[in-house]
């Protein structure tokens, strides 16, 4: 057995907020949206004038599409001036090429079982946070913009119309780009299947309490006691 | 005829009194989203200025723009406009041919040098020097690139001319491209549609003639005041849309009722178009009027976001055709299959590890 030799507060309280409340939206949004595309309950009897079947569908996407960004928009903040060690963005450097270098192969060689210890990280490893920047930063970028452009397209010349419109040209017209932000929404479960391994798996292999942590924050450093 | 005579001339001697040609210009101003206080301004450009000549060439096209165009809701008004706009050259509706007619566009192109407008119907083909589209013995891409250098504007009717329609449609055997692409030079208005309404190409026209520029383009360089909004922003069947509503077959109890088309693929909710306003062939209908889902012909290659009635695109993946929740579904299992597999892995090398150290103990 193991026996705890340190306890690290890794995750902020904003950070932890921030990320269930990311979990909970993109949940919400993944759900609601499939739903517009393809609406399955059975219609209501009567006058269509006294009913919402679709039209609180969408409103749930938009407002939980509102707080997902008002939290995406806090996390950036949180992570350039909240001067938070293990939230900030501040190691990742995918422009230069010594981010790619001993660590990153190092941390890929590990995962591919081409090593057989595992490099320790208290935050994000070098491999989670390529991904985290492909599926959270640049995923939600891309919903966000493609819909911000085809919630501004019932008010044409209005702010979203305006800001974000040129997204549909952009994408080749407003059924592509319908179409690309239904394809796109598939990348969060995708993420959350590989995230949710990822987390179990170091927890069992290396013991570090990650689980929990986004819960209370701590991580736990153990070392092996000889038998 | 004289060559110069101002559509109000025309009018009167087409039998059209001068309270129907005050009623048109009125109409007219509405279907731009002009005020009031313009319709004056329509009136003395119809009755003052001389009309302006146009060019109509057709390429690779059906002519259901023209078909259009000669049904609009107003006959008398719009026929004589559509007749005697000046419209110097269209071989489809002309009664000469041949060199004679070549001649005429040559002439105009001469005569009204930088001022006419070349309205164009159809689209080029770019592949082998043009060779699928002859027209008058010569490439329709050498016609319009000919045609156009000397245009004050050009209109490109329809969504061949806009944006490729049909032909440009994958595989494009001929190499269709949008006249957009071949003429760079020049203030194009695109007026998409398969075929476009009578009266937005009217309008267009009439805008052009009193102001004599372009009407405001919006990001495709449509006119806005017809593809400012979509189909399904001013359906009638929207109250259905928002009530879950919705036609599941067409064969159903709900199609009967005038439900919402959703479901059955309708376009509407990504189609910019005035279909759902000014309607068709005098304000009778429209294709969601008569229990068909739009089929999105305004919008750009729409001929491959198909199928019509389905409502996600198929698209070719993976050697088959798939739409983006299968592809979706693919992936999310592939993820799930990896994760499972590189937990066999780790367990396994777990299982090893440990029997190797109960065996150093």
């Amino acid at each position: 057995m193991g026996r705890l030799i340190e306890e690290i507060y890794v995750w902020r309280l904003p950070v932890r907020l921030y990320h269930w409340i990311n979990a909970l939206c993109t949940v919400a949004l993944l759900v609601t949206g499939l739903y517009i595309a393809a609406p399955l309950f059975n219609p209501p009897l009567g006058e269509a004038v006294f009913y919402k079947g679709m039209s609180w569908w969408r409103y749930l996407h938009f407002a939980a599409a509102f707080i997902f960004i008002a939290n995406f928009l806090f996390r950036l903040y949180w992570a350039l001036f909240g001067r938070d060690k293990y939230g900030r963005f501040g190691g990742f450097r995918p422009w230069s090429p010594a981010w790619w270098g001993k660590p990153f192969l190092e941390q890929v060689k590990s995962y591919l079982f081409l090593r057989s210890d595992e490099p320790n990280y208290v935050g994000h490893n070098p491999v989670a946070a390529l991904a985290h920047f492909l599926f959270i930063f640049c995923g939600s970028s891309f919903m966000i913009f493609s819909g911000l452009a085809m919630y501004g397209e019932n008010n044409p010349g209005g702010f979203n119309s305006v800001w974000f419109g040129w997204m549909i040209p952009l994408m080749g017209g407003s059924y592509t780009l319908h179409w690309a932000h239904h394809l796109m929404a598939w990348i969060f479960p995708i993420y959350l299947i590989m995230h949710l391994y990822a987390v179990f798996r170091h927890d069992v292999v290396d013991r570090s309490s990650v689980t929990s942590s986004i819960v209370t924050g701590y991580k736990h450093k153990v070392e092996e006691e000889p038998v | 005829m004289q060559s110069n005579q101002s559509f109000a001339d025309v009018f009167r001697a087409g039998g059209v009194s001068r309270r129907d040609f005050l009623k048109f210009c009125s109409l007219t101003s509405v279907y731009l989203g002009l005020s009031p206080s313009m319709v004056p301004s329509i009136v003395e450009a119809m009755e003052k200025k001389s009309r302006t000549p146009v060019i109509w060439l057709h390429g690779q096209e059906c002519t259901c723009c023209s078909e259009s165009f000669i049904r609009s809701s107003h006959p008398t008004i719009e026929d004589i406009i559509f007749n005697l706009i000046s419209l110097d050259y269209d071989d489809v509706l002309s009664a000469t041919a041949g060199h004679q007619l070549e001649d005429v566009r040559r002439k105009t192109m001469k005569d009204y040098k930088g001022k006419y407008i070349l309205a164009v119907e159809g689209n080029a083909s770019t592949k082998d020097d043009g060779v699928y589209c002859m027209v008058g013995g010569d490439s329709f891409l050498n016609t319009l690139k000919e045609t156009a250098a000397d245009a004050a504007a050009v209109i490109a009717w329809g969504a061949c001319a806009s944006f490729g329609c049909v032909q440009n449609a994958d595989p494009n055997p001929s190499g269709a491209v949008p006249i957009s692409d071949i003429i760079k030079d020049k203030p194009i208005v695109k007026v998409p549609g398969c075929p476009p309404i009578s009266e937005v190409m009217t309008g267009v026209v009439t805008h052009f003639h009193t102001f004599g520029t372009l009407p405001e383009l919006d990001r495709f360089g449509r006119p806005k005041a017809f593809y400012n909004t979509r189909i399904h922003d001013k359906c009638y069947r929207r109250a259905f849309f928002e009530a879950g509503m919705f036609v599941r077959s067409f064969d159903d109890e709900a199609t009967r009722k005038g439900w919402c088309l959703y479901k059955m693929g309708c376009k509407g909710p990504t189609t910019y178009n005035s279909c759902s306003k000014i309607q068709w062939n005098a304000g009778t209908s429209f294709p969601i009027g008569s229990g068909h889902p739009c089929i999105g012909c305004s919008e750009p290659n729409f001929w491959d976001k198909g199928p019509f009635y389905t409502r996600l695109a198929e698209v070719p993946f993976l050697g088959s055709d798939s739409n983006a929740d299968k592809i979706g579904v693919i992936a999310v299992g592939a993820a799930a299959a990896g994760a499972a597999a590189h937990a066999a892995v780790t367990a396994v090398k777990k299982a090893k590890a440990g029997s190797e150290d109960n065996d150093k103990a």
